[in-house]
């Protein structure tokens, strides 16, 4: 299972291009990604229409750009569409034929650094070791050097040189950029299965860099490319308006040097220096503009919105808005502490109902979770298990009303019981409502506490913050005091508060992570695959930790992990999620013994048990369903050995099972609808055919 | 401190290279120059003038390291010889004139460019998707517009039309140089716009860096967890994503820093501001080679020193760098 935050994974997996797997970013992807943005697309047709007038340029220009005549200094008229200069040339003459000269030097400069770049950025990432110090170490003084004094020097010594000169030199002060970004990638790269693979086959390693390096490398070698020709152009210019380059040869810098010895600014000359600085800024801007499209492909998260607009908080929740009361600020009514949770219990603190979660992509609303229902009950610990992409992490979010766009809550309720008994729709709350609501009421702890801590906060820091935002009468001392017994509660000595959280181990980072989850005594804790990271022994002491706090502190978890067995032995209640679905949902002894859905069965059957006899695993065939592609009628239907003709029309709903022993079980399969389906296929299946653990 | 020894280590290194580069510069170019000069002067130049010139641009009595060691001799003397540019001016005469100027010019743009454009790009990346993106094409715009060319708008706008500043200089000649209030006052009108100038062009580049860092760090799961926490939302913008957004800025600080010096030069030029970039482009015009080299060391020791700073508060700002 992958260990990045699932949500971000599903959220890629239904996004309208699966681009999340940057394995392979081929040329012709680019460029239609790039085609389809406006802003992209306008960058390419302007960058397109100067190329055009740069190559005809010369051969359509009305006069000879040095031809003295006798209009001196002559506003744009029908004869001269851009004026002249003092000396009655014809500015747009110069323009077009600078088209040339500019465009040349800035696609000859940044082909020349490219190669230059790629060269050495792709050799030092590639074969590492001391060719790669020596490399890097150049590159990063070339970096630091200011390039434009060093350019000015080298063009001053070879005075009045044509393009080549100024291309060499604008190559020779500009590689290092790109070459460190190259090497970075190449780095990466070079670690990568694919790559790694090719190298134990024994490939010729010109033939890894040709085939499996560099087509991975395209889009930024493209931005790169694009940056040059952009810089160079500005140098250029610069390097002319000084008059470092030879002023006879027509370059848009060139007219602008005419321009300022000519003090064409104090005659209100205007239509002599406005044309040449336009044409640069448009074309630059162009160039930047695909460079953003090249940008966004490399980089999807910036494609998404931020966090501070109104489409990000009708993200969290489109439901409804339900007219703001007042917030009442009296003392908080701390309620009695619960019994230990039975079976029995109906003591809910958290009503889950018709819960709906779409990723929205223009028109196409892919469900992520789709009519979830569940109640927590107070101290219960309430396993959700699943496949990754089966929702159990969407839901997790949904819960805390975490959700960016593209994803949306787009129905249900989220009812939490107050300690005053009454019942608020956490989906309804607006934002003062939700922050308070926020650890205060339901924390939650997240699968990476490498990723979920602030690696340049100190621990006792992020402890501290939420302590100021939710108890603002507490003092530092008092806030002190909080952190050190927090600390002490998950076993982290109390000095481990002013470490950064690289400064910790992987198992006191999660034991942290569960601290800051504590902070404020909440009434629930959320906890998505807080073990997963982590290796056995840790994981082990981890849990027990968690079960031993839930029992002291009176807690109720929403525990969720791929990992059935581990699930089975902390949970009260099991729920079983696939295609964003809950298809199983019972007691754990219950689900353990009697899996009602076939594929609770196909999961426990793939999971060695603790304990009891040996068996063998079985495992389901097939891959979990695309969301955006789901079956019709039950969404496990074509992996499921006990369909039958229904199953493929009929989406089943959630049918009580009642098992013999008294428990109750739920489970969304037509072999327990009430009648005809039992007719077709027994429920109680033959253990044998499906081999679930019988006993513990 | 391990850290900060390595970064120290890693500037002298690249200053030893970028002094010794200076020094083959003209002596592997085509041409040469020490002789050009000479010519130009028909024998005018005194016999001291004469010898720093060959101790700088190449002696063909002695061998390359020899001319190496004397090479760094007048390095560390600053004694880079007569500015022919300026003649009969010492070379560290004018630098010491001209370099105040410059200082002062950059490095209030180049902290008010940051500032801005930073928080600007903070804040067009927290808001994603709201009007605030619009700064991104309009800045890409201001950023690509070359330096010397807005200089030229800027001037022919406010000084030649609206007259609201000086057109060209660093002071009004009426008043004397010194720490009085007068000069001082007239030095800041003077400095408005060639500052506006060079802050507005540079504002692009802070500005798209720091949103898409800020865009590529709110999906991370921390700032997630901050808003799960139920801070206050300044506290998860400032403390959660900016401060962590920011810190590639300063790890990019040279190559904007390099775009400012290349753009503050050029703009100088516009404004005949009284500083380095004006002298460079006479030295360039006049072939002053002593001048031009002299310019380029000490633009390059002031780029180095600044990095040095921008990496010790990068040390400061990110405690994972401080180790290993």
């Amino acid at each position: 299972m992958a260990l990045q935050p699932a949500a971000l994974a599903e959220a890629e997996t239904v996004s309208e291009t699966p681009d999340g797997s940057e394995g392979s970013v081929g040329p012709a992807r680019l460029l239609r990604r790039l085609l389809r943005s406006p802003l992209t697309l306008t960058g390419l047709i302007i960058t397109l229409i100067f190329l055009v007038l740069a190559v005809i340029g010369p051969w359509i220009s009305p006069y000879d750009p040095s031809a003295v005549s006798d209009a001196a200094t002559a506003a744009p008229s029908a004869a001269h569409w851009l004026g002249t200069t003092q000396n009655g040339q014809d500015i747009l003459s110069q323009m077009l034929y600078g088209a040339r000269a500019s465009m040349l030097v800035g696609i000859g400069a940044a082909v020349v650094t490219t190669v230059l770049s790629v060269l050495v950025g792709v050799t030092a990432g590639y074969i590492g070791g001391l060719g790669d110090e020596v490399l890097s170490l150049l590159a990063n003084v070339f970096l630091v050097l200011p390039s434009l004094p060093l350019t000015i020097i080298l063009a001053a010594y070879l005075p009045h040189s044509g393009s080549f000169g100024i291309i060499l030199v604008i190559s020779v002060t500009g590689w290092a950029w790109g070459a460190r970004v190259l090497r970075a990638q190449t780095l990466s790269l070079r670690k990568r299965d694919f790559v790694e693979a090719a190298r134990a086959t024994g490939e010729k390693t010109w033939r890894i860099i040709l085939r499996d390096i560099l087509p991975n490398q395209v889009a930024i070698i493209a931005a790169s490319f694009l940056g040059t020709v952009t810089g160079a152009i500005l140098t250029q210019a610069s390097l002319a308006f000084l008059g470092l380059t030879d002023v006879t040869q027509w370059s848009w810098g060139t007219i602008l040097y005419w321009a300022q010895v000519s003090s064409a600014l104090l005659t209100g000359a205007w239509w002599w220096f406005v044309p040449a600085g336009l044409a640069i800024a448009v074309l630059g801007t162009a160039l930047s503009l695909v460079n953003f499209g090249i940008d966004e492909f490399i980089n999807p998260r910036l494609r998404q919105a931020g966090i501070g607009t109104k489409k990000a908080q009708r993200g969290q929740a489109s439901v409804r808005r339900r007219p703001r009361r007042a917030r009442h600020q009296g003392p908080a009514v701390r309620r009695p502490a619960g019994a230990p949770f039975t079976r029995e219990s109906t003591d809910a603190i958290l009503d889950v109902r018709n819960l709906r979660v779409e990723y929205v992509s223009g028109e196409v609303r892919t469900p992520a979770v789709s009519d979830v229902s569940f109640t927590l009950r107070r101290g219960e610990v309430l396993g959700i298990a699943g496949e990754s992409g089966s929702g159990k992490s969407t839901l997790a979010y949904a819960i805390t009303r975490l959700h960016k766009p593209p994803a949306e809550i787009s129905q249900g309720e989220i009812l939490y019981t107050k300690p005053d008994g009454g019942t608020v729709d956490v989906l309804g709350m607006d934002e003062a409502e939700l922050r308070d609501f926020r650890w205060e009421e339901l924390s939650i702890v997240f699968q990476s506490a490498m990723h979920a801590l602030n690696p340049i906060l100190r621990i006792g820091v992020q402890i501290e913050d939420v302590i100021i935002a939710h108890r603002p009468r507490m003092d530092a001392r008092e806030r002190a005091a909080r952190i050190v017994e927090l600390l002490g509660i998950v076993g982290i000595p109390a000095d481990r508060a002013n470490s950064y959280p690289h400064e910790l181990s992987g198992g006191m980072r999660q034991r942290a992570m569960i601290a800051v989850g504590l902070a404020l005594d909440p009434e629930i804790i959320v906890m998505d695959e807080p073990t997963t990271a982590l290796d056995v022994v840790i994981q082990r002491q981890i849990i027990e930790k968690i079960m031993e706090l839930k029992d002291r502190l009176g807690f109720s978890v929403v525990f969720i992990t791929h990992d059935l067995s581990l699930l089975i032995e902390l949970s009260d209640t099991i729920a079983v999620m696939y295609g964003g679905k809950i298809v199983e949902m019972g007691a754990a002894d219950d689900f353990y013994r009697r899996p009602q859905h076939p594929y609770s069965r196909g999961l426990l059957a793939s999971f060695p048990t603790l304990g009891g006899p040996k068996r063998e695993l079985t495992g389901i065939p097939g891959s979990p369903p695309d969301l955006r592609k789901l079956p019709s009628g039950c969404a496990f239907q074509p992996r499921c050995p006990l369909a039958f003709d229904a199953c493929a029309s009929e989406v089943p709903r959630l049918y009580q099972v009642r098992g013999p022993g008294g428990g109750s079980t739920e489970a969304a399969c037509l072999l327990h609808a009430e009648g005809g389906a039992k007719n077709q296929a027994p429920a109680e299946t033959t253990p044998n055919e499906l081999a679930t653990g019988e006993t513990r | 401190m391990r850290v900060l020894l390595r970064k120290l280590g890693f500037y002298l290194i690249t200053a030893w290279a970028a002094i010794s580069l200076n020094f083959l510069i003209p002596r592997v170019m085509p041409g040469d120059p020490a002789d050009n000069l000479i010519q130009q002067f028909h024998g005018k130049l005194s016999p001291s003038a004469v010898q720093a010139l060959r101790v700088l641009f190449g002696q063909s009595d002695k061998n390359m390291w020899q001319q190496y060691v004397s090479y760094w001799h007048s390095v560390f003397t600053g004694d880079f010889g007569t500015s022919y540019a300026y003649y009969p001016s010492q070379v560290s005469a004018v630098l010491g004139q001209s370099m105040y100027w410059t200082l002062i010019l950059v490095t209030i743009c180049t902290v008010l460019g940051f500032l801005i454009g930073t928080s600007l790009g903070m804040l067009a990346g927290w808001k994603r998707g709201s009007w605030l993106d619009s700064l991104v094409p309009v800045t890409t715009f201001l950023s690509s517009i070359p330096y010397f060319w807005f200089a030229i708008i800027i001037v022919y706008v406010f000084a030649i039309t609206l007259k609201w500043f000086p057109l060209s200089g660093g002071y009004a000649v009426t008043e004397s140089i010194g720490m009085n209030a007068g000069f001082i006052g007239s030095a800041i009108n003077y400095a408005v716009l060639p500052a506006a100038t060079i802050t507005v062009a540079s504002i692009g580049g802070w500005l798209i860096g720091m949103r898409n860092m800020m865009v590529t760090t709110l999906s991370e799961d921390y700032v997630r967890l901050a808003e799960a926490k139920g801070l206050p939302k300044r506290r998860v913008m400032y403390a959660y994503a900016a401060r962590n957004a920011m810190l590639p800025s300063f790890s990019g600080f040279a190559m904007s820093l390099g775009f400012v010096i290349g753009g503050s030069i050029v703009t100088e030029v516009v404004f005949n501001y009284p500083g380095i970039g004006t002298v460079l482009f006479k030295a360039a015009q006049a072939a002053d080679y002593p001048l031009m080299s002299a310019i380029f060391l000490l633009i390059t020791v002031l780029v180095l020193i600044a990095n040095l700073i921008a990496d010790i508060a990068y040390v400061f700002l990110d405690p994972r760098t401080r180790e290993s």
